[in-house]
């Protein structure tokens, strides 16, 4: 099945600048330290002084004058004192044993946010301090040696053909063992929320987050209150990157408790300081791969092991292992792998969702690991990647058949055809002394699942809504209903795209609201490269309802019972044409508003067995290629991006501007994860918690763009889109590592990348040599 | 700003006003220039004091002069107009050059070289380039005005030789001699807004293919920005051929004793100390 295959085009397809774009620039976005709420009191976290103990007594000072403030302990929780998210080991307030460095200990809430503060300054916990374990080099210390005191939060395991059986085939067997630190994802907006009780006895949560039906069942077992009595709704949210993802439920829980207790309107907003310290980071991660190979460079067995630093609790992180081990052997043809993963834990906050869940780690090690099979058979690192991806037809490690829809080999022609790949690796400098600047050019070929994992989608039956109204006055148009969330993606102008073209208006009559629980049904979370190909798939079949039912009610009301055609925003009938409007207008008139609904269905062969990790992983896989070109300055080992070649397949282009800037801002946020953000635990706390110390890139750090698409559309689910929101974080890293040992002749396996670590390893060789 | 509510903030609109509070314990209070400094400071929660004297805007800290054998400029003077003077371009191109690497636009148009100095981190932008040219500050009391060169103003760690009633109020800054090369170069995580790991800056003269004058300093490798004398003594007389620059390199590396931090480690910079003293006087 080749590119391009052309389908019915309109909105979809074009460029469309982002709908939510004029009032972001303008400034006038209303976000939720923004609003006013009458009456509302601010609250505060109290948080442990150390990272693991047993909580003896949480005294307070007496001589503070506690009828100022309204002040919530384990006991005034209405219902169980648990975070609902997927395991319930986290308990919403500690109350005994203390599991990280910040864990609440109680909660306190005033009428302005100095008293709050200094409320909780006047909270005095009385901990038993207990040894605890921090790092992600312990981890693996202790699991190499099969340490029994390592606590599991989560593993799982998926076996394709025999890997002894393949070990003994191979001719040579290559190991290599990949590091990768925290990341923040240091959204621009820091977290915020505001919880108040309705007249019904429940509460109104709104505020700055990705999945408001997290947030609503989630909170149901701690606030005691059942799903109709927790209404949920999204205010302008500026960045999440999975930040907020499922950590809002328990800023909004906070809130809640709060309200509840203190019977006003409660907001917290997070300065940046406690927002880098007290939310969820990427995992840290260390992967061992072992790969048996044939002379000619054929791949017999691979075995892949993926530790992630959990933190101190579950919460969802089992959901990123999945992802990441259904991404640690992928891409590449071998018929015996073995993948295995494990979550332990530490005494940290407990790590979360960012943007590619596990992709990214379990990439940077494969992709690293890739280049050195490559060495270890005497190929060169395109030929070899040539030689073994995956192509329709292909098989991959969990026994899904690619049958359609398969970018590869494509986007890896392409970007060896653009960035002139085999002439510049030619030129590349290996550490060259006769170079003034080392030159390198490195390669990375990906996969990236869409939607949620195995059957999750066939499961969850996502759906979108669209709705006949009056969007202002005068002007009937469309509000399409969905629980996706705009977050700075620029989801909501795809969905109005989709929506236009499906019900063929102009994009003015289309509008996307902020989702609000008490109006749009459940269409999932915001998460998972999902929205475009699951959501917009709902919103295009509601669409398609929507145009049916109005040209049914112009044939009869209007065109004598004549076949109709909205066609353009116009009812056409043999000749004669009215507008989209007018029509509109009468059916409001008359019927008042319409709503039509969607369900997305996945095809009924999916296969997918949960406790074996084996079929159809995801709905389809997005395609991507990154060569990556940088400089090192040979005097101090500086390292300097100077251009990125980027191909991806993520499907049917809805936006092809918007992919492009979502591709665009990916590889900038992995610029940081490869060369810059490094983050580490100091006396139990994140030691770079402000701007000042956790180093993203800005502008001048930004190499030469080359982002180009090939298309090949998922025909199952119209319009055909794949996802795009994760993939550009997952190649960037490995293509960086790959062009740096091109460069100067040193494999790094961890990262962030800095000069300091060049120097180490040039150091060591040098003395070894 | 809500932070400096309980704090006596007061404006005085004279030197002589600014020097009079200073003067008195009971008014005297924290010195707020472009506040690039102490605002981040007070909003990452360090309490703020409880007298705060402004002094930003002040004409007498003011302006950059010129005259036969020195640059003197203003402490009130911003980094936006140091990078963009004439003057300090000419004569001073490592200033001009560290300057420019400050923050970003935004600190660079508040932030002053005064202010620079007086918060004495040993990563302090300017401070390398500053220590070469043999300078000085002028600091002032109620009293009268005291001479400090330099190279003895910084004390310690965020430390330097001011007493609580003085304050600086302008830097005597000796042009470079005519066939005086003045470089500086900094390194830091990232292309911009960066806190460097290490600073260089070196003025020197190389005559009949040998060193006659030679002046290094370098940042974030100490407590305080440090001079080389060690290294500046031995290379004067030295041909400037690739055998004295490899000892350079290594002298260079083994006169300073960094530390690690959250920036980079004490082994890294020792090493790329020497390398971008070498590189400097490769220049």
């Amino acid at each position: 099945m080749g590119p391009k295959r052309k389908i019915k085009s309109g909105h979809v397809g074009a460029d469309s600048t982002r709908v939510d774009a004029p009032d972001k620039v303008r400034g006038r976005a209303v976000y939720t330290d923004d609003i006013d709420v009458p009456g509302c009191w601010y609250g505060k976290v109290v948080r442990s002084p150390v990272a693991h103990g047993r909580l003896r007594s949480l005294k307070r000072d007496e001589e503070f004058d506690w009828s100022r403030v309204s002040v919530v302990l384990p006991d005034d929780i209405p219902g169980k004192n648990i975070a609902d998210l997927f395991i319930h080991d986290m308990p919403f307030i500690a109350h005994d044993e203390i599991n990280y460095l910040g864990e609440p200990l109680a909660l306190v809430a005033a009428p302005d946010r100095e008293l709050a503060e200094e409320a909780a300054r006047h909270f005095h916990p009385d901990i038993e301090e207990l040894p605890g374990i921090f790092h992600m080099e312990e981890i693996v210390d202790l699991y190499k040696k099969q340490d029994s005191s390592l606590h599991s939060l989560g593993e799982q395991t998926t076996v394709k053909g025999d890997i002894e059986k393949g070990f003994s085939e191979a001719d040579m067997i290559v190991t290599g063992e990949y590091w990768a630190g925290y990341q923040e994802q240091l959204y621009i907006e820091p977290q915020a929320m505001i919880a108040e009780m309705t007249d019904d006895g429940g509460v109104f949560i709104r505020g700055s987050l990705q999945c408001p039906y997290f947030i609503n069942p989630e909170l149901c077992l701690t606030l005691n209150l059942p799903p109709e009595k927790i209404r949920v709704k999204q205010e302008m949210t500026g960045g999440a990157f999975g930040g907020k993802e499922e950590y809002p439920t328990l800023i909004a829980g906070y809130c809640a408790l709060l309200a509840m207790k203190s019977r006003h309107p409660v907001k917290i907003v997070f300065d940046r300081n406690e927002d880098i310290l007290f939310t969820t980071k990427r995992h840290p991660s260390w992967g061992r791969l072992k790969t048996g190979l044939k002379k000619d460079g054929t791949i017999t067995a691979i075995h892949a092991e993926l530790l992630l630093n959990g933190g101190a609790y579950t919460t969802i992180s089992r959901v990123v292992l999945a992802r990441g081990i259904l991404h640690a052997a992928m891409g590449y043809r071998c018929d015996n792998v073995f993948v295995d993963g494990r979550i332990f834990k530490t005494h940290t906050f407990p790590c979360g969702a960012f943007r590619g869940f596990g992709a990214p780690q379990a990439t940077w090690a494969f992709e690293s690991h890739i280049e050195e099979l490559a060495k270890a058979c005497g190929m060169l690192p395109q030929e070899f990647r040539r030689k073994n991806c995956l192509v329709q037809g292909d098989v991959t490690p969990t026994g899904m058949v690619l049958k359609d829809s398969v970018g590869s080999p494509a986007v890896l022609d392409q970007v060896l055809d653009r960035s002139d790949f085999a002439k510049k690796l030619k030129q590349s400098s290996r550490g060259n002394p006769k170079h003034k600047k080392w030159y390198g050019i490195g390669l990375a070929f990906f996969a990236h699942g869409s939607g949620f994992t195995g059957d999750g989608e066939a499961r969850f039956k996502a759906k979108g809504a669209v709705e006949l109204d009056w969007i202002e006055p005068n002007h009937p148009g469309v509000n399409i209903r969905i629980s996706s969330t705009e977050m700075g993606q620029g989801a909501f102008t795809i969905m109005d795209q989709i929506a236009a073209d499906a019900i063929s208006i102009p994009l003015d009559d289309v509008r996307c609201p902020l989702p609000d629980t008490s109006l749009c049904p459940n269409s999932g979370p915001t998460v998972a490269s999902r929205t475009t190909m699951v959501v917009g798939h709902t919103v295009h079949g509601a669409g398609l309802k929507l145009k049916a039912a109005l040209e049914e009610f112009a044939s009869k009301e209007v065109f004598e019972g004549r076949p109709v055609v909205l066609e353009n925003g116009r009812f056409v009938c043999s000749g004669e044409a009215l507008p989209f409007r007018q029509i509109a207008a009468s059916y409001l008139d008359k019927h008042g508003r319409l709503r039509t609904e969607h369900q997305f269905t996945l095809p009924p062969d999916l296969k997918w067995d949960q406790s074996t990790f084996k079929g159809d992983a995801y709905p389809a896989f997005s395609w991507g290629c990154n060569a990556a070109e940088v400089e090192v300055d040979p005097l101090t080992f500086e390292i300097r991006l100077k251009k990125v070649t980027a191909c991806f397949d993520v499907g049917r282009m809805i936006n092809p501007l918007n992919c492009k800037a979502q591709a665009e801002g990916g590889l900038v946020q992995t610029i940081g994860y490869a060369l810059m953000e490094k983050m580490g635990i100091r006396n139990g706390k994140y030691d770079a918690d402000r701007m000042q110390t956790y180093i993203v890139p800005t502008m001048p750090d930004i190499p030469e763009f080359d982002i180009t698409f090939v298309e090949y559309p998922y025909e199952f689910s119209p319009p055909g889109a794949k996802g795009i929101g994760e993939m550009p974080m997952d190649g960037l890293a490995p293509a960086i590592a790959n062009a740096i040992e091109n460069a100067t002749g040193l494999r790094c396996n961890r990262i962030p990348i800095m000069p300091e670590d060049l120097f180490t390893l040039h150091r060591a060789k040098h003395q070894n040599g | 700003m809500k932070k400096l509510e309980k704090s006596d903030c007061r404006f005085p609109s004279t030197l002589k006003e600014a020097l009079e509070l200073l003067a008195n314990e009971s008014t005297r209070g924290r010195l707020l220039a472009g506040g690039s400094d102490l605002m981040v400071q007070w909003a990452a929660g360090m309490e703020p004091p409880p007298r705060v004297i402004s002094i930003k805007g002040l004409k007498e800290l003011q302006g950059i002069k010129e005259d036969d054998g020195a640059v003197v400029i203003g402490a009130g003077v911003t980094h936006a107009h140091i990078r963009s003077s004439k003057p300090v371009q000419k004569h001073l191109p490592a200033l001009a050059a560290a300057a420019a690497t400050v923050g970003g636009p935004q600190i660079q148009a508040l932030g002053t070289i005064g202010g620079n100095v007086a918060n004495a981190s040993p990563a302090g932008d300017l401070a390398p380039a500053l220590l070469i040219t043999g300078g000085e500050a002028v600091v002032a009391s109620r009293t009268g005005e005291r001479t400090i060169p330099l190279t003895k103003f910084f004390l310690a760690y965020r430390r330097i030789d001011l007493k609580p009633d003085e304050m600086i109020v302008r830097f005597v800054l000796p042009k470079r001699a005519a066939g005086e090369i003045e470089v500086f170069r900094k390194l830091g995580t990232r292309a911009a807004q960066a806190i460097s790991k290490v600073m260089c800056a070196a003025r020197f003269s190389v005559k009949a293919g040998s060193f006659e004058t030679c002046a290094v300093a370098l940042g974030s490798v100490g407590p305080t920005t440090v001079r080389l004398p060690k290294l500046e003594e031995w290379i004067i007389g030295k041909s400037a051929s690739e055998e004295t620059l490899a000892e350079v390199e290594k002298r260079a590396s083994d006169e300073v004793s960094p530390i690690d931090d959250i920036r980079s480690t004490a082994e890294y910079r020792k090493w790329v100390s020497g390398r971008l003293v070498r590189f400097l006087l490769e220049s």
